[in-house]
């Protein structure tokens, strides 16, 4: 026999170290031969697609396409510090930085041009495609190309940093602000169990997540089905399991993730609303995009067969032992 | 040690190896196809996958000296004069890359299914692939990925 | 505001390089004239040591073992206790703790030699349940008490909120010790360069704390450790503690040739941490509104052998105990523990992984002894703008949770389906 339910679950998730711990992420835009944009920075790209959301934060701010940026992140000789790649703290906490070294960095191409030009002051000069152009009288204009050329013996580069902020929390109460910003979601799910198995199968999700802004929607998408596999595992079958501090599955074959046939498409909603703080709005989801499928899962399971599971994960052997004793105490 | 012959991404290969050199140490360390990843050892995570003779091997099970005679296909192998394969475009486009480790086993894998069955099923995709493993992209977007490079595929 | 980048898909720009095969992981990295390593790991999980390595550095080909008597200056490493050893020096505390690294010509003399490692355990008691380890007479895994953390938060007044709840549930959960399972297994080269500046190539979350922990251990300054971060074969947390780094550093520089170490899937599970297990002891109460009125918590979390992340790990459990609800009565205690496990550190949630197991069951608990809906349920609690967290901090910004909410049921159809079904 097999039963069928929905369970919705919900998570907050607090960006960065938190509790007042400084954090903080630094960035140097330099003008390179050419006229390309170079940003030095230590931003780690683990997957999550850093390094591309990083770009699109700079020639953004910078008024030129992503092809037009090199970022120098490899190296710690050649960048400066810009904390973990953990926390969910890159997209906001350094593309805040980047953001700032690029805004700097438009003044010093603005005081660049402002003499090229024969200008008298900066005001109404905008970046554009590579150029900077004065706003309200477009012929006058020269290329970073051009100032590039011009300055070939000069370096024209921007820092910029940006200071998370959190408090440390009252260590007898824990008051206090301990992380910021906040990302929200949450997520429904189908399953059905099999009563004879103990076998929990997904039939359907529907996955909101806050970005604040989404800077790559089909990387924000990424991370979501990303985050949903991993909390799929988490919920129904990987489990280490130690004996005496031995590891007992300390190998693919024995310890399972799931594959391609385990997933389900999930419905994914990207929900927008910029923070004010943030570059561009955009608050980080690495993390919290696993948070909530386990707790919906559960629900779901409950709402099927009556029975809370309490502790993960609920594999077949475990589901079918809540089974029979419930049947006994019935 | 023992002397192969076969053929990889085109080009002949006689070389000598030693007998006990797994075939994706041959490819890796020998022939420096690195694109080849190893990620388990025992033919579980799929990131070793090659094209065999038209089929996919985990190439950490299979030993240097088998491939004697073959004709092997790896990720270095899929360029055509310069262009990427459907496959390659697709994964790119449809955003299914992440951290890439498993990408070069995944895309030869989605390669090898769209050569014996052109127009699979979703359940057929998912089966296709799903000896590959993959931790970072909960594989949907390797579904849109198929998807794509089946239409680049007809249009060809 | 208008955007013309921000907000597009763009293809990723290491997409290309990821498809093609050409990205660079650490193991994809030959250098002239390289060498190998192979790292010596603990067997037992609580036991004093003596090493002796006179018959591996005989086998023809092995460069050198290095121990922790070859550490130039602290052996000592960890993101924020130092309490791993780059090398055990004298006890183990956990099985998989690094003790020699072989560095020969080939991966297969490595091998060889570390047959010839002889290593004499004197096993001592050892403690594996985080509960057992926090009583006084639990064997200690450091000094003298294994409880590394407590986090207290206290907001309202507890008793107030239970006479105030109509409803109260209450239940114990409990989550696994998880693996991050990344494909790319640790790897990672050393070498030096002409004037003297080491060089580590590795795939890790921060290179800069690298640089701090190789400079620390090897006594050298900053600005002679160089860390080349190449594509990262996949984290989620696991990336975060040193693996070979300092190893990798202390050979190339010993040795003045390139070195190179990969880790087996085997090895790899040893060396990195785990997400933290938790037990979680919840009460919730819900006034005959719906509103919640307190949460009460008691939450422990096995750090295995070494703190790494443990304090921050439990603190944001701590803080996310109560999920996104506002609840004026709180208290929560959350405890990180050490035993002689595998240690755990960062993965994905970090501690805010474990707890909504916990708090979103409560929910739908009180949902359902108040007859209601559980989305209708969250509705009445959930944190908006303005709302107050536990820890006493204002929302003021960014929070779309409602929002969130809405979307999921009415794409789901949740609340129509949970009115059919009753």
């Amino acid at each position: 026999m097999k039963k069928r339910g929905i369970g919705v679950g919900l998570s907050f998730y607090g960006t960065g170290y938190g509790n007042g711990f400084p954090d903080i992420s630094r960035a140097i835009v330099r003008l390179l031969p050419g006229g390309r944009i170079g940003i030095y920075c230590g931003v780690t790209e683990v997957g999550q697609g850093a390094k591309t959301a990083m770009i699109q934060i700079g020639a953004e701010t910078l008024g030129v396409t992503e092809k037009d940026i090199d970022l120098i992140h490899e190296d710690t000789s050649l960048m400066p510090d810009s904390g973990t790649a953990a926390a969910t703290r890159q997209t906001y906490n350094t593309g805040n930085a980047i953001k700032v070294a690029c805004q700097n960095m438009r003044e010093k191409l603005f005081e660049k041009a402002k003499v090229e030009l024969g200008l008298n002051s900066t005001a109404g000069l905008a970046l554009e495609k590579g150029e900077v152009v004065l706003s309200f009288f477009p012929q006058k204009r020269i290329s970073f190309k051009r100032l590039s050329e011009i300055y070939k013996d000069e370096t024209i580069e921007a820092e910029g940093e940006f200071v998370a902020q959190t408090t440390t929390m009252d260590p007898d109460t824990g008051q206090g602000a301990p992380y910021w910003p906040y990302t929200f979601n949450a997520c429904a799910v189908e399953v059905e169990v099999d009563m004879n198995t103990g076998i929990v199968n997904l039939l359907r999700a529907v996955f909101a997540q806050d970005a604040g802004r989404a800077v790559n929607p089909h990387l924000l998408e990424g991370q979501m089905d990303g985050g949903f596999a991993m909390a799929l595992g988490y919920t129904l079958f990987e489990d280490l399991k130690l004996e005496n501090g031995v590891i007992k599955n300390n190998r693919f074959s024995k310890y399972l993730i799931p594959t391609a046939m385990d997933m389900i498409d999930v419905e994914n909603i990207i929900i927008e609303d910029p923070e004010n703080t943030a570059p561009y709005g955009a608050k980080g989801i690495g993390e919290p995009v696993m948070i909530p499928i386990a707790p919906a899962i559960l629900n779901a399971i409950y709402n099927a067969i009556g029975i809370r599971i309490t502790e993960l994960p609920v594999t077949p052997e475990k589901l079918m032992k809540a089974i029979r004793e419930a049947e006994v105490n019935n | 040690m023992v002397n192969i012959n076969f053929t990889v991404n085109g080009k002949p290969y006689e070389i000598s190896i030693d007998e006990n050199m797994r075939l994706i140490d041959v490819l890796r360390d020998e022939l420096g196809l690195i694109g080849t990843k190893e990620g388990c050892g025992e033919g579980e995570c799929g990131a070793c996958t090659i094209i065999m003779d038209g089929e996919t091997v985990n190439s950490c099970l299979v030993m240097g000296f088998q491939a004697d005679g073959s004709n092997i296909v790896t990720i270095e192998g899929l360029e055509k004069d310069g262009q990427l394969h459907p496959v390659q475009r697709a994964y790119m486009e449809a955003g299914a890359v992440q951290c890439g480790f498993c990408i070069p086993g995944m895309v030869l894998s989605t390669k090898a299914l769209l050569d014996k069955n052109p127009s699979p099923s979703d359940e057929e995709i998912r089966e296709g692939i799903s000896g590959n493993l993959c931790r970072c992209t909960g594989y949907n977007k390797m579904l849109i990925a198929t998807k794509k490079a089946i239409e680049y595929m007809k249009g060809e | 505001m208008k955007l013309n980048i921000v907000g597009k898909n763009i293809i990723r720009v290491d997409a290309q390089a990821k498809v093609t095969g050409k990205a660079l992981y650490p193991q994809d990295i030959y250098l002239d004239n390289m060498v190998y390593g192979k790292t010596v790991r603990s067997t037992k999980p609580h036991a004093y040591i003596k090493i002796d390595i006179s018959e591996a550095e005989k086998v023809d080909g092995v460069l050198k073992v290095f121990t922790y008597k070859d550490i130039p200056n602290k052996n000592a490493h960890g993101v924020v206790l130092k309490d791993h050893e780059a090398f055990a020096s004298k006890k183990v505390i956990r099985i998989g703790e690094p003790i020699a690294f072989i560095v020969a010509e080939t991966q297969k003399i490595c091998e060889e030699a570390y047959k010839k490692i002889k290593i004499d355990y004197e096993e001592i008691p050892a403690v594996f349940d985080p509960v057992e380890a926090m009583k006084e007479d639990a064997p200690k895994v450091h000094g003298d008490s294994n409880i590394i953390y407590h986090f207290k938060l206290r907001h309202g007044d507890i008793e107030e909120g239970k006479r105030k709840s109509k409803y109260i549930v209450e239940n114990i959960y409990k989550s696994p010790m998880v693996e991050h399972a990344f494909l790319q297994p640790e790897a990672g080269l050393g070498y030096l360069e002409e004037d003297g500046t080491v060089v580590v190539v590795i795939a890790t979350q921060y290179p800069h704390y690298d640089r701090e922990e190789v400079a620390i251990n090897l006594g050298l300054p900053e600005e002679k450790v160089k860390i080349i971060n190449t594509n990262v074969g996949g984290a989620f947390g696991g990336r975060e503690d040193i693996s070979a780094q300092i190893h990798l550093a202390l050979a190339a520089m010993v040795l003045k040739r390139p070195v190179k170490v990969i880790f087996s899937r085997e090895e790899s599970f040893l060396a990195h941490s785990k997400r933290h297990p938790m037990i979680m002891k919840y009460k919730t109460g819900a006034d005959e509104n719906g509103y919640l009125q307190y949460m009460e918590a008691e939450i422990i979390g096995d750090s295995g052998a070494h703190c790494s992340w443990a304090m921050n790990v439990l603190r944001k459990a701590g803080v996310h105990a109560t999920g996104p609800y506002v609840i004026p009565h709180v208290k929560v205690d959350a405890y990180a523990v050490y035993t002689n496990n595998p240690y755990t550190g960062a993965m994905r949630g970090f501690g805010a992984t474990q707890v909504p197991i916990a708090h979103e069951q409560q929910m739908d608990a009180l949902a359902e002894k108040l007859g209601m809906n559980p989305i209708e349920f969250r509705m009445k609690n959930i944190f908006r703008r303005g709302s107050m967290t536990a820890t006493g901090q204002i929302l003021t910004d960014s929070v779309p949770l409602d929002r969130c909410l809405e979307a999921v049921d009415e794409r789901f159809k949740f609340s129509q389906l949970w009115k059919e079904v009753k």
